[in-house]
């Protein structure tokens, strides 16, 4: 039977085949994916908001996008991963609500979260080489370690299953 | 500030306040729908913030979620977590529409919000005048999706300032029996802030 590992707001989880990586009904939270093809070790964490801020230093870092990228980075490496295999996939980021003065979506949560991802990983040299993010809409992502695919199923907006 | 574990006392007095609230806003739904509506004893959850969509029912089950903000002298947010049947049920008999789907139609998005906006507004009324306190409801946002994607904005607002959210649940639920049932859940989520306002109010009524 394949291990379904469930990751909940502001967690992470690092494994490996046959396991499966799943949280579900990601909004504007971004779900962050690594993985060495190599070794097949895989992490993703649930996060929520863009930045950590140092002034509240969380007891949870898997909460900010650019801690736990941090983190899982660092994760992968401690278990003998070459950090210049791995590769990145992010998730989610959606505004979910108009915004109710009006405007544009460029400051929403969601957008934020997606920016902060792209640049942490930008900073520590990891590419980016698939991303299913923003929309109006809610998300679930499993991420399947013995393949390193990862599926995205949706019910609104866009219904059905991708694989990225 | 963060939200502090609360004493017997404070839990009972948020669940009557939101029990004369929920009253309030109970009447004012059967008196839209025609039916007696029966409300559950209010059920106060402290907790982590990571566990709320599990308390909605699940993060992937598919919900009509209506959110307002609370403006005014306290803050906080309203959810108002319909499943998607009782959304639907509720809808047929406020439209007289055998359509379905009625979620998704224009006319069927903002009677729902309507209709959150209609129960919001008598909580808020009712909790207000007995604190004290004046609290308005924003304009009303509707979101038809994964019960987890359509809280999560409130909870990112939340975990800003901690790890805990303080949930004040009431379940509502129709009664005619030649009828399908609609349910449905009222949940405040009060800033950790106006807690103590609210607490304090309580304290002097």
């Amino acid at each position: 039977m394949t291990a379904r590992i469930h990751i909940g707001i502001s967690e992470y989880q690092l494994a490996e085949p046959p396991a499966v990586l799943v949280t579900y009904g990601l909004g504007s939270c971004l779900a962050i994916a690594l993985y060495d093809p190599a070794r097949r070790l895989g992490t993703m964490a649930h996060t929520l908001l863009p930045t950590i801020r140092v002034v509240a230093a969380s007891t949870r870092p898997a909460k900010y996008v650019d801690a736990a990228i941090d983190l899982m980075l660092g994760e992968l490496t401690a278990r003998g991963s070459d950090r210049r295999r791995l590769v990145a996939k992010i998730f989610g980021g959606a505004n979910m609500f108009e915004p109710l003065l009006g405007g544009g979506s460029e400051n929403s949560v969601g957008t934020r979260n997606i920016r902060s991802a792209r640049e942490a990983l930008a900073t520590v040299g990891i590419p980016l080489v698939a991303e299913d993010v923003g929309g109006n809409f809610g998300r679930t992502v499993e991420f399947d370690l013995t393949s390193g695919t990862i599926l995205v199923r949706a019910v609104r907006g866009r219904e059905g299953e991708m694989t990225f | 500030m963060s939200i502090a574990p609360l004493s017997p006392g404070q839990l009972d007095a948020l669940k009557e306040i939101s029990n004369i609230g929920m009253g309030h806003a109970a009447t004012a739904l059967s008196q839209l729908i025609g039916e007696t509506v029966y409300l559950r004893v209010p059920r106060v959850t402290l907790t982590d913030i990571s566990r709320v969509p599990e308390l909605l029912g699940g993060a992937e089950t598919v919900v009509a979620g209506i959110t307002l903000q609370i403006l005014g002298a306290a803050r906080g947010n309203i959810l108002l977590i319909f499943p998607r049947a009782s959304a639907q049920q509720l809808l047929a008999r406020l439209l007289h529409s055998q359509e379905e789907e009625l979620l998704l139609s224009e006319l069927g998005a903002s009677t729902i919000k309507e209709v959150g906006n209609i129960l919001a507004s008598a909580y808020l009324n009712a909790m207000g005048s007995l604190l004290h306190l004046t609290l308005i409801p924003s304009v009303p946002q509707l979101a038809c999706d994964m019960a987890g994607a359509v809280v999560d904005f409130v909870l990112i607002e939340l975990s800003q300032t901690g790890e805990l959210a303080l949930m004040v649940e009431t379940e509502f639920h129709g009664t005619d029996p030649r009828q399908e049932t609609i349910k449905g859940h009222f949940f405040l989520l009060p800033d950790p802030a106006s807690l103590h306002l609210i607490l304090d109010a309580v304290g002097e009524c």
